[in-house]
């Protein structure tokens, strides 16, 4: 077991405000059409019993994750010191084997057809803060990133997978 | 999302939903890192370390309750991205997708570059390039001529809704000597009107972090600064337990994380307070001795509510009795317990019943000004910087002069905000143009406003733009109306400038310029400032200096503009700590009519109106249909089986405005009709195609969104589409029938479609939805 940066998010403190979303986009300066972290409406229950909540969702730099096995060309490599999973676009062929098999749509493609994702900006020298801006910016601090243990970080995977799985395709 | 993954919505069921739920919530327990935003220093070491510059400013992106602190970073000039500011007790860091998105606003093509004179017929859009000396010299001629013919009162404004400006707004008129303050009526002023008419005051705000129980009623406490403490209050009350009932047709985020929904019909609040009221009084559950001391007509209320019993209102408002009955006691026998009105409410002909009812429930079970309950204001140490609107140069004369009282003659003007003054409603004034009763309105100003969607009956606001002798639109962008303007004034956004200072409750900043206007622009204020010059009222206008203006406002502070900026993220001053039940002080105030009568003649909770009555209205709240309705008008409803409304503001857009800024609108890029998805099987509509949604009084085509949390019988979408986006490829959508702009639907009938005493406007109608 070992310590790894991990997002974790409160569905009942979201306010579905899409902050997250959009400083994603405006501080990496999101290409149109491609969107690294999203926000899901979900709805469970039936009229007038009907539940609304909400899952946000980047790359979760899996624990064990799936995009770095299928990929064919090992274009996506999961850091060892701190597990961020990360892109090597000079190696990506653009199969999108990645994509078919995310359970979070984390690999997105833009008009280069090679991967990319969220890379927890971590990379960004500009930042110089210990939250990307996605957490930053959350009004009601729903989205946060932890270091978190293994374990710990496995079992918030699958939580997530299961809010990502019942989200709406409202869009 | 893969393709894999694209499900219907609703095919999680309950079980795994809430298990899933909570183990995303068990996630956050774990969190390790304190949540920090950017503080003034982080910021300047960040912007520093990227080679860029970063500046403390005031976002711009909503309004009217906008004043989120952030820092703007610039790279070579250009303006690239925001974030947070953490010492702004406003925002707290907290960066909404809106304020986020505001680069892109900035740099749309979208932006008006230049002066423009109309050279083509009106509504053909043809315009010439002028210079602002010709623009302010061309609108202060007219408005010259038109006064010494027809008299000042000729001119009206629009606004969209109080902002900074509106004072600036009033300013003008004033001095030009007309009353005619054009007021779009669909925002907090109705509601404060009925408060402080039947309370003394308007205590809006529910003392969310010592209630027990909050009924959030017609609205949407996130969408509207999502960054600001409604919603912070909202979500720390569910992690405190607080029971949070809501009440509304839809169900938003909002509802998402309320413990019970209540899915009243869109229009039909008053039936359902009314019910509440019957309940609270027939079961006795009042508080004896404040409705003894402190009310005045309980009794004739007893009798007046006898009409309306939950039964009754089951059938209008389509809540179970049983329902109505449970929430009305749950709520009287809370202590601690408040009622969250929303501007929903706002939007129906019985607004003012429903206002003065919900009032009425919040004083006789003892919830006003009380822990948990509904509170007046709190003041702090902050000296009020002075008001420019010189309001004090009204004189009766001014209020007979108005040509469609926003409120009836006796009640103005009336305010709860710096934007004070005589108000004509939006729909009355556009009316007098094509009616010439009392008088023809001969110009309108806009600035900020696009009245053909966002005002009911866009097609009559058409029909009076095309008469209308002149109209000048004021804006930064493209606006639905700007076919038909005479002269186009393009502003700058707050972004390219360094003036006003902006208060919120007990903070204060000054604006800060984060880039070099992208044009030959002008702020608002300075657009103002010179054609009130330029009309020969100079001394009003402080010669045309924004610098002498902001000084002589920010005298009771004891500082000047230069000095307010020494303090680059504002100054905060310490709040007075909240006292409750200031009955005796409040209950006394005077109100801001001519006449300077109290608000409560009696100095006490007005349940029987004498001031009302006085003006010939009804002295208790009472039941009134929307003009189409499936209770009101049932031999419509074989046509048109389905209620339509609308939302007013959503989470990416503020209102109509927006639709051009390609970050918000990959969110939301298409004008969405929530459905219920049985409404829509029944009619062979699948999620995402393109429906007509067809009314009494026209038709639009828009996007069916199969929305599982809507009530069955309703058909709810946002209002104010029309702009396209040109960086996504979106096209403009038709202005009037066959496009997607809401306020066509809806009836204008002067005697059915507007509350009698605020005029508030109907966005109630019956539809058929069909494929398109």
């Amino acid at each position: 077991m070992s310590i790894e940066y991990g997002f974790s998010f409160s569905n009942d403190k979201c306010t579905q405000c899409f902050g997250c979303e959009v400083a994603c986009k405006n501080w990496r300066d999101g290409e149109l059409g491609v969107r690294w972290r999203r926000v899901y409406k979900i709805w469970a229950g039936r009229y007038p019993e009907v539940k609304l909540a909400s899952v946000s969702v980047s790359c979760m730099h899996c624990v064990d994750p799936v995009c770095v096995k299928t990929c064919p060309v090992q274009a996506i490599q999961k850091r060892p010191d701190d597990g961020i999973v990360v892109v090597d676009k000079g190696k990506c062929i653009g199969r999108k084997s990645c994509e078919k098999e995310c359970p979070f749509g984390a690999p997105q493609f833009g008009a280069d057809g090679k991967m990319q994702k969220c890379d927890l900006c971590l990379s960004q020298v500009e930042l110089g803060k210990e939250s990307p801006p996605c957490v930053e910016t959350c009004p009601t601090k729903a989205l946060q990133l932890s270091k978190l243990e293994t374990k710990e970080k496995g079992t918030i995977e699958n939580a997530i997978q299961k809010l990502v799985e019942g989200a709406a395709s409202t869009r | 999302m893969s393709e894999r993954r694209k499900r219907d919505h609703w095919s999680l069921d309950r079980r795994t939903f809430l298990k899933a739920a909570g183990l995303g919530i068990a996630g956050v327990t774990m969190g390790r890192f304190p949540f920090e935003s950017f503080t003034m220093d982080e910021a300047m070491a960040a912007a520093a370390k990227a080679g860029e510059t970063a500046t403390p400013t005031i976002c711009a992106m909503c309004g009217p309750a906008a004043n989120c602190g952030v820092y703007a970073f610039t790279k070579n000039g250009r303006f690239i991205k925001v974030a947070g500011m953490k010492e702004s007790p406003v925002n707290k860091g907290g960066v909404c997708p809106k304020g986020q998105a505001a680069p892109q606003w900035v740099y749309s093509p979208e932006r008006l570059k230049y002066p423009l004179r109309r050279v083509g017929s009106k509504g053909e859009g043809k315009f010439q390039r002028i210079t602002w000396d010709e623009a302010i010299g061309i609108i202060a001629e007219k408005l010259k001529e038109q006064k010494q013919k027809y008299g000042p009162e000729s001119l009206g404004t629009l606004s969209p809704a109080s902002r900074t400006y509106s004072e600036y707004v009033y300013r003008f008129l004033i001095a030009h000597g007309s009353p005619n303050y054009g007021h779009s009526g669909i925002c907090s002023t109705q509601m404060s009107f009925g408060f402080h008419y039947t309370v003394g005051d308007f205590p809006r705000t529910v003392d969310y972090a010592n209630s027990d129980l909050v009924l959030v009623w017609g609205k949407q406490p996130f969408y509207s600064g999502p960054a600001q403490e409604a919603a912070r209050a909202y979500v720390s009350a569910k992690a405190r337990g607080a029971k949070l009932i809501a009440i509304k047709p839809s169900v938003e985020p909002d509802v998402g994380l309320a413990t019970e929904w209540v899915p009243v019909r869109p229009g039909t609040d008053a039936a359902l307070a009314l019910a509440m009221l019957h309940v609270v009084v027939s079961e006795d559950l009042i508080d004896k001795p404040f409705v003894e001391q402190w009310c005045y007509g309980y009794d004739k209320l007893k009798g007046h509510v006898q009409k309306y019993p939950p039964a009754w209102a089951e059938k209008i408002t389509g809540v179970p009795a049983d329902q109505i009955i449970r929430i009305a006691r749950l709520f009287a026998t809370t202590k601690r317990a408040g009622i969250d009105l929303g501007n929903g409410i706002e939007h129906m002909p019985a607004s003012n019943d429903t206002i003065r009812a919900v009032a009425i429930l919040i004083s006789i079970t003892g919830h006003l000004d009380r822990p948990g309950g509904n509170v007046f204001g709190r003041a702090s140490k902050m000296p009020k910087p002075k008001n420019v609107n010189l309001v004090e140069r009204y004189t009766k004369e001014w209020v007979d002069k108005l040509v469609a009282p926003e409120f009836p003659r006796p009640f103005q003007p009336f305010t709860h905000s710096k934007s004070a003054g005589t108000t004509s409603y939006y729909f009355g004034l556009f009316d007098s143009v094509l009616t010439e009763k009392p008088y023809p309105i001969r110009a309108i100003i806009a600035p900020g406003s696009q009245a053909i969607v966002t005002t009911r009956g866009g097609k009559r606001v058409v029909e009076a733009l095309r008469k209308l002798e002149f109209y000048v639109v004021a804006d930064v962008s493209r606006t639905s109306d700007m076919p038909y303007a005479d002269i186009v004034v393009p502003l700058a956004t707050p972004y390219e400038i360094d003036h006003p200072f902006e208060v919120r409750d007990n903070w204060i900043m000054a604006r800060n310029r984060v880039i070099e206007p992208l044009a030959d622009y002008k702020s608002i204020f300075e657009f103002i400032c010179d054609l009130g010059v330029k009309m020969g009222y100079g001394a009003d206008f402080w010669g045309g200096s924004m610098e002498a203006c902001m000084n002589d406002q920010l005298k009771p502070l004891g500082m000047t503009i230069d000095e307010l900026r020494k303090h680059p993220t504002g100054i905060l001053y310490e709040m007075l700590p909240r006292k409750y039940e200031n009955y005796e002080t409040t209950f006394k105030r005077k109100s801001p009519a001519i006449s300077h009568a109290p608000f409560l003649p009696q100095g006490m909770v007005a349940i029987y109106n004498t001031s009302f009555e006085a003006a010939g209205y009804s002295p208790m709240p009472e039941w009134r249909e929307p003009p189409e309705s499936i209770a009101g008008t049932p031999e419509l409803t074989k046509k048109y089986p389905l209620i339509l409304s609308d939302y007013h503001t959503s989470n990416v857009y503020t209102a109509s405005w927006q639709r051009n800024v390609p970050y918000l609108r990959e969110i939301h890029p298409y004008p969405a009709l929530h459905i219920h998805p049985d409404t829509a099987s029944q009619r062979g509509i699948n999620n995402g195609d393109w429906v007509r949604v067809e009314s009494p009084h026209g038709w639009i085509k828009v996007k069916a969104e199969l929305y599982p949390g809507i009530r069955p019988d309703t058909v709810m979408m946002l209002h104010g589409w029309w702009q396209g986006c040109k960086e996504l490829g979106f096209e403009d959508f038709p202005l009037l029938d066959g496009g997607a702009n809401v306020n066509i639907m809806y009836s204008v009938d002067r005697k059915k479609a507007f509350d009698p005493v605020i005029t508030a406007m109907s966005s109630q109608t019956l539809v058929q939805v069909s494929k398109a």
